[in-house]
């Protein structure tokens, strides 16, 4: 009888232990999103969990004539549909608009549990689409309104993202390689079969993209590659050139680190009024819905931005082994946070004067959205005002409506950005499978 | 589990139990040896196994246990022998820490520390303990039966 009871006692221990751990899992986020965005963000104490919060959408797409909604002032168009996981846009001198379509390769080796049940989890977000591994060019037709002409521009690309137009030399940069073609202006498709200017980090890519941007003066040319795990769990040794803004020179194909710690940066771009390059970074998720914010900086030669070993700033993250603080020392602590898990893909300083004045000098971010937080966040398009070359003041949603109310379903999700011939906001959707166009509503 | 007056039923299941229930007990053993490895290295590769391990070794658990319940609990030939209902218990403990060691395996590098150790240490030590326990009412079993066992 004794035995009984105890056993008894055991097993009510034991399902409360149960109990108390699993009520630590479902974590909502508790920080006012708004408190994450600028230069100072609100950091809660990082948590460990049995299942980290997760809420991903369905992808359905866009049904008939629905669109994303842009604040007053705006109009939004659909200039091309039913595209195949359009991610990054370019726009060249004679209007035409050129669309990477990819996702990524799908080579990253099943090594944990984990990976089988999260592929699952995020492929019904629409995310996990196949990309089409090409590029469309997109031409407006005369005098006429509605959808784009479409051409098929280059094919048999291998998970391509970024895309630089410098002279007659056309560059995109495959998952592993950077390649160079020669542009005519007004071909439909591209008559140059290519050649490989350099290679670029390609096991197991975790992160896929290259994001690519060329200098000024086209001699270099800066790559985003990012990390090849959330925090390192892959093991350090397939980190190498990776979370990390490579500059490759032009001529040669010859890389070297430009900047470190950054773990998957994209969305490389020159401030136009400071002359620095900027980028977009996503940061490290499992460690709770208000950690850690993505971010937007300045990026400088050798800095170096925390990533594994600690993240904004001096934050140290104790899942990395061995730990780092003779290097956590040196983190540069990033300028702009844009919230935690918006997933930024798409950043773009607007020069133009198609829009309103309001969006005149500073920064369009493109966020994708957000699978390790309740309720979602992302799924947007910001704009962050910029002076003398810095952020100033609070990023504003300026597309939104990407997903249904009861957060259920995702019709899209915004990635690369441009600005077009008539200084228009090009944005690609790569759930919706759509490149929209924001003009001011009065044109 | 019980393995007196078999019925032709009750025998497939105790086959059944023979044949699946060393196994989960292995799998965490190797998990433990694993954590053990990777706590003291740091290489992933340790800990990535240590994981599939764990999750291998409870759906490897879910038969055998099912029929320690039945046989246990609900059996209508049920005759419990010194240390069955122990044993029973034992198992829960094992199970369910090993439930919860399956998702502390499941974060990222070195988060699973040290919890994944101390898990893995409790389903090991609580199946060990029960696994001691029925084998002392084997040696019982023999010496009464000579030789047949």
């Amino acid at each position: 009888m004794d035995k009984l009871e105890q056993n008894r006692r055991l097993k009510l221990g034991a399902a409360a232990g149960l109990a108390l751990l699993l009520a630590a899992c479902s974590e909502k986020a508790s920080i006012d999103p708004s408190r994450q965005l600028g230069s100072n963000p609100e950091l809660p104490k990082a948590q460990d969990f049995l299942v980290p919060p997760m809420q991903v959408p369905e992808g359905v797409g866009w049904k008939g004539d629905a669109r994303p909604q842009v604040v007053s002032g705006l109009r939004i168009e659909k200039i091309a549909s039913g595209l195949l996981h359009p991610r990054q846009l370019l726009v060249l001198p004679n209007g035409d608009v050129l669309v990477v379509e990819a996702n990524g390769p799908g080579e990253e080796a099943v090594t944990t549990p984990k990976q089988l049940i999260a592929g699952m989890v995020k492929g019904r977000s629409g995310k996990s689409g196949k990309g089409g591994n090409r590029v469309t060019l997109l031409r407006k037709k005369a005098g006429s309104t509605g959808e784009w002409e479409q051409h098929v521009y280059i094919e048999h690309l291998h998970s391509p993202f970024g895309i630089q137009l410098v002279g007659d030399t056309l560059y995109v940069a495959n998952t592993g390689n950077i390649m160079k073609y020669r542009y005519v202006p007004g071909e439909t498709k591209m008559s140059d079969p290519g050649v490989e200017l350099g290679d670029l980090p390609s096991t197991v890519n975790h992160h896929w993209t290259k994001a690519l941007l060329a200098s000024p003066d086209g001699k270099k040319l800066y790559v985003g590659s990012g990390s090849n795990s959330n925090i390192t769990e892959n093991g350090l040794e397939v980190e190498y050139r990776r979370a990390a803004v490579l500059e490759v020179d032009a001529a040669t194909g010859a890389s070297r680190v430009f900047a470190s710690g950054i773990r998957n940066p994209t969305g490389l771009q020159w401030e136009p009024q400071s002359g620095k390059l900027w980028a977009i970074a996503n940061e490290r998720d499992e460690i709770g819905a208000d950690l850690v914010p993505d971010y937007l900086t300045s990026v400088r030669e050798k800095g170096f931005y925390g990533w594994p070993y600690s993240y904004y700033g001096q934050h140290v993250d104790h899942r990395v082994k061995p730990q780092r603080p003779d290097l956590v020392k040196t983190a540069i602590k990033p300028d702009y946070a844009l919230g935690s898990h918006v997933a930024a893909l798409g950043l773009l300083f607007y020069t133009g004067t198609g829009l309103p004045a309001q969006y005149r000098g500073g920064a369009f971010v493109a966020e994708h959205g957000s699978w390790d937080r309740t309720p979602l966040s992302g799924y947007q398009v910001v704009y962050v005002p910029f002076e003398n070359g810095m952020p100033k003041g609070q990023a504003q949603p300026v597309v939104t409506g990407f997903y249904s109310a009861d957060e259920k379903q995702l019709y899209g999700a915004p990635v690369g950005m441009a600005q077009d011939a008539a200084g228009a906001l090009l944005i690609a959707d790569d759930v919706g499978n759509v490149v929209w166009r924001v003009t001011s509503a009065g044109q | 589990m019980t393995a007196a007056h078999p019925s032709p039923r009750y025998s497939f299941a105790t086959a059944i139990f023979g044949l699946l229930d060393p196994i989960p007990f292995g799998f965490f053993v190797a998990t433990l040896m694993f954590d053990i490895i990777y706590a003291n290295s740091a290489n992933v590769l340790w800990i990535k196994g240590a994981s599939w391990l764990v999750s291998i070794g409870l759906v490897f658990a879910i038969i055998p246990q099912l029929i320690n319940l039945y046989a246990v609990w609900f059996s209508k030939y049920r005759v419990r022998m010194r240390g069955d209902v122990a044993n029973f218990w034992l198992n829960v403990v094992g199970i369910v820490a090993a439930i919860i060691n399956a998702f502390v395996h499941s974060r990222d590098a070195y988060a699973t520390m040290p919890d994944a150790l101390w898990l893995s240490f409790v389903t090991v030590v609580a199946m060990s303990i029960g696994r001691i326990i029925l084998s002392g009412r084997n040696v019982t079993y023999k010496e009464i039966n000579h030789g047949q066992a």
